[in-house]
């Protein structure tokens, strides 16, 4: 009884370390580390967890501003447990366009870079295939200005 | 024994399970905000826009950095005789101004850490440490690494970063305490700041991105309006939102139009880019941009003083 109410406890608190390592700063750093030498300008935290009522995670949904003839990197870092790795879709505000995301012919890439033509507000829309749980971090970084 | 040591791994584990799962849901929140401030800028009134629309609204302004990476570009040297002086810090004695020149500060640490010119960053780090913690928001500043990295310039990157993140931070506190009137005058110091530079920079080599890139700030106008107009029962907002109103109107007749042209997606190297298909055009005169820079200057000037 002692010995596996041991067990129990450990197991509890292995995984609320692994958990923390897994989707927290260690991540972030693992993201700055891949945007390279852009210029960072903002990191988003991408946690899609199922509710009980839920039969699959949805989407989180950031808006930036971006200005025109600007290179833009968008990158991210998954968690170790992710079953699949996190699909960025940048959207027109109204939210009626894909522009750009890091799934294309069925490959998903870990950065996409955007070259921004047109000044304006967009979205930018994080989610699992298959609706599934997983958390990741995005950096958002600028490449270079266009003369 | 056992008992106790039970409880304990059991409340650590708690403790780690919740850090860990804790995010960037945009929620307000509804715990009691003991940094919340007692002057002016205490927020009871009733919101036209919700906090949660305010945190949206708000994200949407654009990054002063970035304005002077595209300062850079150009070629102009650094100047530092047009940044705010740090030893201004002492007479921004309310919240409310505190806030702005908070942002007005960062802006100028953007500006300084895009020219490397380390020798000034540690004068306008103690400058932003002050006018934090006169806000209560010092906490997201860790001062004594950021102060560390400054005098290294190896370490102006991480420097950059450090300090970029740390504003970002903060700013999501505030937004999350239902604080998003500290964060909106903080963003609105930080866009009037990057403008009143990139007008200098204009005035002394016209140079046609930079004209561009004033253009189009036309659009951050509206939603900076309907940020202030958001507080405007208070009355500093008001005032701030009338001056934000004469920008507006030299703004008036900037037009931007769009073409529709081809979208690409090249892969290489097994980086993915992807050119936007729409292209935005700028039609601003002369006289227009001469009017948008006196009024930026006048904003500034009611900012500042």
């Amino acid at each position: 009884m002692k010995k596996s109410l041991y067990t129990l406890l450990f197991l509890l608190t292995a995984f609320a370390f692994a958990g923390h390592a897994q989707c927290g700063d260690d991540l972030l750093k693992e993201a700055l580390k891949e945007m390279g030498s852009s210029q960072y300008i903002k990191d988003f935290t991408i946690e899609l967890i199922k509710e009980k009522k839920d039969v699959k995670t949805g989407y989180i949904k950031f808006s930036i501003f971006l200005n025109s003839n600007t290179q833009y990197k968008f990158n991210v870092a998954n968690g170790i447990s992710n079953v699949d790795k996190v699909v960025m879709q940048l959207k027109d505000k109204e939210d009626t366009k894909v522009l750009a995301s890091n799934l294309y012919n069925g490959k998903t890439f870990d950065e996409f870079s955007f070259v921004c033509r047109k000044a304006g507000v967009y979205n930018l829309l994080f989610s699992f295939k298959g609706g599934q749980e997983g958390c990741a971090k995005a950096v958002m970084s600028l490449v270079k200005q266009m003369q | 024994m056992l008992k106790k040591f039970t409880y304990l791994t059991l409340t650590l584990a708690g403790v780690f399970l919740m850090t860990a799962c804790g995010g960037s849901s945009n929620k307000g929140g509804s715990s009691s905000d003991e940094l919340t401030f007692n002057d002016s800028l205490a927020n009871t009134a009733p919101l036209e826009l919700s906090q949660e629309v305010m945190s949206d609204v708000i994200q949407n302004i654009s990054s002063p950095v970035e304005m002077a990476a595209l300062i850079k570009s150009t070629g102009v040297e650094f100047s530092q005789r047009i940044l705010n002086s740090t030893n201004q810090t002492d007479q921004y004695n309310t919240s409310f101004k505190r806030a702005l020149n908070l942002g007005v500060y960062s802006a100028d640490l953007g500006y300084i850490n895009t020219f490397d010119k380390n020798t000034i960053v540690i004068d306008y780090l103690v400058a932003v440490k002050s006018l934090a913690e006169g806000i209560k928001v010092g906490q997201f500043f860790d001062f004594n690494s950021l102060k560390r990295l400054a005098t290294n310039s190896n370490n102006l990157d991480s420097l950059m970063q450090i300090s970029i993140s740390s504003f970002n931070k903060m700013d999501s506190y505030l937004r999350s305490q239902n604080r998003s009137n500290v964060s909106s005058l903080i963003i609105t110091g930080a866009w009037i700041e990057g403008l009143y530079i990139t007008g200098k920079v204009i005035e002394q080599t016209n140079d046609e991105n930079l004209i561009k890139r004033i253009g189009e700030q036309k659009d951050i106008i509206n939603i900076l309006e309907i940020i202030l107009k958001n507080y405007s029962s208070q009355p500093n907002f008001s005032e701030l939102a009338d001056q934000l109103g004469n920008l507006k109107e030299a703004y008036k007749d900037v037009k931007i139009t769009t073409e529709v042209g081809e979208p690409t997606t090249v892969e290489k190297d097994g980086k993915l880019v992807i050119i936007q298909d729409e292209i935005s055009h700028i039609e601003i005169t002369p006289e227009q941009v001469t009017a948008i820079i006196a009024e930026i200057n006048a904003l500034r000037e009611f900012i500042v003083s």
